[in-house]
């Protein structure tokens, strides 16, 4: 993946995930307008870490025995735990408003702490599933199925009608409760809808993308879009705007350069913020002129291929090739689990030992060879030569000096892996460089970045997800 | 000091009383606009008692509205003229006494303070117009072309209509106040009910509004109650002059001035 119109082909294997983080970037900023315009932005806080607090908290029930296991699977169970939290919580808060008990600031901070204590707490007592309510708490929307894209499209389908619906009762209650008494009955109702929209979007976005996206959804696209506009139906559909342009292009610089979605979005939320408190002391039609010029800019740099394609072995005069051991700096063994079924094929095949356990490093050199080798290169190993032949690493003059200390002519490939994690089942986070460079004068002839997220949908286990994942570097390398 | 007082106050009620329909036929017939038929009261209040949390800010207060009134409240701040609103309003439950409305809320055209409604919001002078339509408008329903032909015409009639698409709060403190009229009258109400429209104005807003009250009065048979602490400018505007000060409410007659 390196083009930013890949991903938004619906081919594209993390299309549910972008899907997903694009109608949250859509609907949650036409409540978090009104929780802005209310001055009520930090119940858009408190209210996912209450939902967070919901969801370890039925998590660490089902590990005591109290809940059984469901077959709805990890998110169906913490949604529940969500939804109740959220309802409960803003129910308290209400009461607690209606009895003027304290200060409204001073409730919402309260809730804030011991929700987001309780939250740890629950993880805490709960070792068993730590790791997975983590991730549920950090909110990987990119391991959205296409089943809970569906549940996500229709809660938020809704809850955007709601507010179209209503948008006019909504804005009355808001901005003069004497006139909505008036005109329209009581305000009570209105409230209530309004919240009860905001509550359900939170308990299902905090589960599908967690409470730091959520809460930046809510509240950044109308915060940038508050200086820019001057009437209110401009200001809820520029809210929108930005919420789904933070939404793909944090999804893109994401994937782009392997970073974790919630932080990316959320800065790219900020970024949006000053850039619109800069462009407002602009004159409009220079500000326009900018936005355009970005726009243009963000999409040619998106568009464009960054990578020039393998050259072919002809062009290369079918010099020999040296495939060098894949170095691994992630500081990890990357050894795949002792139940991999391609271990035991290897052993019954005579070709390992029962005492060796393959790498990662070994699965992607032996299917870059495989590739190198059906597309005409003569491919050697150095240790053919040197059975002391370290890994080699990415960077070309060390590459080059370990080459010609070994005195190999000719072309070198070298690998370095800089990461490799499997966040869960569904996909491997992986960075790794690879070269082809001549050793003679140390000029390097093609090199590529992988940095992303690889999707592993069809693995069962970690291994199985190893070795799907090594082969689809080992087609993306080749592809361009 | 006091008996003259309780006289006048006496004198004030029994022509609110009695004597009142005729100060209004005459009135309503210098205007040549509303029959008898119809000087039904529009707002009446028996002896009731305001506050909060049962404590009464005023107590005993009688009050009638009919329709072409022109009522005015002066009092110092905090003497409890919002509270009053507020209570005819029916935002506020009163303490004791009876408050009888002959027309539905949705007919009463509210102008708050404009320094009441938070600047937060990105509002278009056109849209806070709009709000005054929206008691007509069911959720599922676009705007429709008439009320958005009726607010050029409510915009045309408080002289703002090149504002249509400024940012409201952007406005001078007179014209906030103009498009607050102009959003109670989209309400196409029987009465009006304008808390302070004359403070944090300037001296030609405050004439050019006062002249606006006056004659939707007098051209459209509108009842309007408003309050202000400058008792001269009161004086000067309303048909009719309501007192408030120390929990206390009493009429004035115009030109004569008694304190309680």
């Amino acid at each position: 993946m390196s083009t930013f119109l890949e991903i938004l082909s619906p081919s594209y294997l993390l299309f549910p995930a972008l899907l997903g983080t694009a109608i949250l970037g859509l609907v949650c900023p036409l409540i978090g307008s009104y929780l802005i315009l209310r001055r009520t932005v930090f119940l858009g806080l408190t209210l996912p870490q209450i939902a967070a607090a919901g969801v370890s908290f039925t998590f660490w029930l089902q590990q005591t025995g109290f809940l059984p296991q469901w077959q709805q699977g990890e998110r169906g169970i913490g949604m529940i735990g969500s939804l109740l939290f959220t309802f409960l919580g803003m129910g308290l808060l209400g009461y607690l408003e209606q009895r003027r008990k304290g200060i409204a600031e001073g409730r919402l901070a309260a809730a804030y702490a011991l929700a987001g204590a309780l939250t740890i707490l629950f993880i805490v007592f709960n070792p068993a599933g730590q790791i997975e309510v983590l991730n549920l708490l950090k909110g990987e929307v990119i391991a959205l199925s296409k089943g809970e894209l569906r549940l996500l499209a229709t809660v938020f389908g809704l809850v955007l009608v709601g507010m179209l619906l209503f948008r006019r009762e909504f804005l009355l209650t808001s901005f003069d409760r004497d006139l909505a008494f008036l005109l329209k009955g009581r305000q009570i109702i209105w409230d209530v809808l309004l919240y009860l929209l905001a509550g359900v979007s939170i308990a299902f976005g905090v589960i599908m993308a967690g409470p730091l996206l959520l809460f930046g959804f809510l509240v950044l696209p109308a915060l940038a879009a508050r200086p820019l506009v001057n009437n209110m139906s401009s200001f809820l559909w520029l809210s929108s705007l930005l919420g789904l342009a933070m939404a793909v292009f944090g999804f893109y610089s994401s994937v782009r350069l392997d970073l974790p979605l919630g932080p990316t979005d959320v800065t790219l939320g900020c970024c949006l913020i000053f850039l619109a408190y800069a462009l407002r002391r602009i004159s409009p039609r220079r500000a326009l002129g900018l936005i355009v010029l970005s726009s243009v800019a963000l999409w040619t740099y998106g568009c464009a291929t960054p990578t020039a394609p393998l050259p072919e072995a002809k062009a290369l005069n079918n010099q020999t090739l040296w495939l060098a051991k894949v170095k691994n700096s992630t500081g990890l063994s990357l050894l795949l689990p002792a139940t991999n079924p391609l271990r035991s094929l290897a052993e019954m095949a005579g070709k390992i030992s029962s005492d060796y356990r393959q790498s990662v490093m070994d699965l992607l050199r032996d299917d870059l060879r495989r590739e190198l080798e059906q597309r005409g290169f003569r491919v050697t190993l150095p240790e053919q030569t040197d059975s002391r032949f370290p890994a080699f690493p990415a960077d070309t003059g060390n590459a080059v000096r370990l080459a010609r200390e070994g005195k190999l002519s000719g072309l070198i490939f070298v690998s370095e892996i800089w990461r490799w994690e499997a966040d869960s089942r569904q996909f491997v986070r992986v960075f790794a460089d690879f070269k082809i460079v001549r050793t003679d004068d140390g000029s390097v002839l093609w090199e590529r970045r992988i940095q992303r997220a690889v999707p592993t949908p069809s693995a069962t286990n970690l291994g199985q997800a190893y070795t799907d994942s090594v082969k689809e570097i080992v087609r993306d390398l080749f592809a361009g | 000091m006091d008996r003259l007082y309780c006289a006048h106050l006496g004198a004030v009620r029994q022509l609110e009383g009695m004597e009142l329909g005729q100060d209004i036929d005459e009135i309503q017939s210098a205007r040549g606009r509303v029959s008898k038929d119809d000087s039904l009261p529009l707002v009446s209040l028996q002896n009731v008692s305001l506050g909060y949390d049962s404590e009464p800010v005023l107590q005993n207060v009688d009050l009638t509205i009919y329709p072409g009134d022109l009522i005015g409240l002066a009092g110092p701040n905090g003497s409890g003229k919002t509270t009053l609103f507020r209570a005819i309003l029916g935002l506020l439950p009163i303490l004791s006494g009876t408050v009888s409305r002959n027309c539905p809320l949705s007919n009463f055209g509210y102008v708050p303070q404009s320094a009441a409604l938070d600047p937060q919001f990105p509002l278009s002078t056109g849209e806070v117009v709009e709000m005054g339509a929206y008691g007509r408008i069911r959720p599922y329903e676009f705007f429709p072309a008439a009320e958005k032909k009726q607010i050029g015409e409510v915009l045309d009639q408080v002289g703002l209509r090149q504002l249509a698409a400024r940012s409201f709060f952007s406005l001078s403190g007179g014209q906030k106040q103009r498009i607050l009229i102009a959003r109670a009258l989209m309400v196409k109400p029987k009465i009006m009910i304008l808390d302070e429209p004359l403070s944090g104005v300037d001296e030609e807003s405050r004439k050019s509004i006062s002249e606006l009250l006056v004659g939707l009065t007098r051209h459209s048979g509108l009842a309007i109650f408003f309050s202000s602490h400058d008792v001269p400018m009161v004086r000067r505007v309303a048909d009719r002059f309501l007192r408030v000060d120390k929990g206390k409410i009493w009429w004035e007659k115009k030109g004569v001035e008694l304190h309680p």
